[in-house]
């Protein structure tokens, strides 16, 4: 997925770059803004990341102009919080809006959310996942091995969703509870120790033994 | 003004009347003349002035009258001079001429310090967005390099964002009618925004938070989120020392949409509970805790009263709080 960004604060442009990046992105940052419009439709990227105020020109006039050629999504990044500006935004043809300063995991979603809208060709995250003859089925909240099979809560499964899409790595618990919290899990250090004791239950249960290790200090790893 | 105050207030005439009748009366008397047609030109004196000063009297009542009357009915009482009674008194017009002037001057200095108000106002809003662009510069630095250091710089520019936000929405409180968009507001994804906005203190914090809210609610988004903020930042603020938890839920009841904020944390004592809306109000929770501004509540409080939300408090000391948010569905217009 190709995103653009259209940015004018060029510490913010650098790192939303290398947020994006981070997140599996292709990204392209504008760093001339003397024809914005054109040079994002020369782009076609998947979606435009656009600031409101801009040197030369405002995002939405920009917006506009892309608008007359083309559908490509549009979420515009701005400071300010007036309502105004939100309508306008709706009106402009925009297709989300996010405010400074904004929360990565957030944006993140936002993002996601409007390509999943606009791309209907997104490949879907894989929603079983293997590890050490370990199976995690995401869709049905089911952990099995070999034929024997246990059900995991909405907590541990997304306790073993992040440890399976970090296999081998060691995952530092502050690194654990942060994800845990972007999605909506909001529990605390003790909570995850006591959901990581039932889930090794639950791995004995079925058979498996020290799938989880404990890494003093550092975290945990399968 | 009675009759006793006003013939109080013509003494001086009636001492002289009174001199200039004795001085009559004595000259009369060494002149000869009759005693009975002296008493008959002293009672017909008398008369006319009962009479001058009876009238008098009622004309001045009926002036001042007037006068209160336009100044109950004034919206802004400063304006009198402009709807003085007209009266062919030169004392009356002399005064409403100074009044005028007066009146004139306080218009002028009330208009020279609205506006230096509103571009205070102005400043402040644009500083807050020119300096919003640093704050989400350093988060995004923190995003991409994670540690501990930039952990810990995360939670304190999460610091400085909810202070600016403060000093914004103080700035904008005035004018809610301006500013705002009643619109259905999913209340669930609300609560998980303003939770992720501070899961680093929350977590640094040891505490756990639940989310229940199934229900909509017609509000303006924006503003609910900041008094959703300010009252989650309260509880984590005023936490237990462990097994410290909020809850976030909704429920429904006969004229709308409730959203609860619960935790069960020190609470507030009893006799404070009545003050915590109050300006600048810390109690003896946010003497002995963190810093507190006693601006936090005093703004909720505001902005509810504004966005037609009705916040209620319910705290026991040692036990919890819980802070009630009522979304009226069919009076969602705003107040004032």
């Amino acid at each position: 997925m190709h995103i653009m960004i259209v940015e004018d604060d060029a510490v913010i442009r650098q790192e939303l770059q290398v947020l994006l990046e981070n997140a599996l992105y292709q990204v392209t940052a504008l760093k001339d803004f003397s024809d914005v419009a054109s040079d994002v439709l020369a782009g076609e990227p998947d979606l435009v990341l656009l600031d409101l105020n801009l040197p030369e020109e405002s995002g939405f006039d920009i917006c506009t102009e892309i608008r007359a050629e083309s559908e490509i999504p549009v979420i515009f990044v701005t400071s300010r919080t007036d309502s105004m500006d939100e309508l306008n935004g709706m009106l402009g043809g925009g297709d989300d809006y996010i405010t400074k300063p904004f929360q990565a995991p957030i944006l993140l979603a936002r993002i996601a959310a409007v390509l999943k809208r606009t791309c209907r060709n997104t490949s879907k995250e894989a929603v079983r996942l293997t590890h050490k003859g370990v199976e995690l089925d995401i869709a049905r909240g089911m952990i099995s091995h070999g034929n024997r099979q246990a059900e995991l809560s909405k907590n541990e499964l997304k306790i073993m969703h992040f440890l399976f899409q970090r296999k081998g790595e060691i995952v530092s618990r502050a690194d654990m509870i942060e994800y845990l919290w972007d999605n909506q899990v909001f529990i605390d250090d003790n909570t995850l120790s006591v959901n990581v004791t039932r889930i090794r239950g639950k791995l004995q249960g079925i058979g498996v033994r020290d799938l989880i290790e404990t890494k003093r200090g550092m975290g945990y790893r399968i | 003004m009675n009759a006793a105050e006003y013939i109080k207030d013509k003494i001086l005439l009636l001492v002289l009347h009174m001199s200039c009748m004795l001085l009559m009366a004595g000259f009369l008397h060494a002149t000869g003349y009759e005693t009975g047609y002296g008493l008959l030109i002293l009672i017909f004196w008398l008369m006319i002035l009962a009479v001058w000063l009876g009238v008098g009297y009622y004309n001045r009542k009926c002036y001042f009258r007037e006068l209160e009357t336009a100044l109950e009915k004034m919206d802004q009482q400063y304006l009198l001079g402009e709807l003085m009674p007209v009266s062919h008194r030169l004392e009356d017009q002399l005064y409403k001429e100074m009044i005028r002037t007066s009146n004139k001057s306080v218009i002028e200095r009330i208009r020279q310090i609205e506006d230096e108000q509103k571009e205070y106002r102005e400043y402040i809003e644009s500083w807050v967005h020119e300096i919003k662009a640093p704050i989400t510069s350093i988060d995004l630095m923190c995003e991409n390099h994670r540690e501990d250091i930039t952990r810990r710089i995360h939670l304190e520019n999460q610091k400085i964002e909810n202070y600016v936000d403060m000093a914004l929405y103080y700035a904008r409180s005035d004018e809610v009618y301006k500013d705002y968009v009643i619109q259905k507001t999913d209340l669930e994804e609300t609560a998980v925004v303003v939770l992720n906005r501070n899961k680093r203190y929350l977590i640094q914090s040891q505490v756990q938070a639940e989310v229940d809210c199934r229900d909509l609610a017609y509000t303006d988004q924006k503003w609910i989120t900041f008094i959703l903020n300010q009252l989650v930042l309260n509880s984590t603020k005023y936490r237990r020392e462990t097994g410290a938890r909020i809850w976030i839920r909704t429920e429904k009841y006969r004229h709308g949409v409730r959203l609860i904020v619960k935790d069960n944390g020190i609470g507030i004592r009893e006799e404070e509970l009545d003050r915590i809306f109050e300006k600048g109000f810390t109690g003896s929770n946010g003497r002995k805790r963190e810093r507190s501004t006693g601006m936090g509540l005093y703004l909720c409080d505001r902005l509810c009263r504004k966005l037609g939300i009705v916040i209620n408090v319910n705290s026991r000391e040692g036990e919890g709080t819980s802070v009630s948010l009522e979304f009226p569905v069919s009076n969602y217009l705003l107040k004032e």
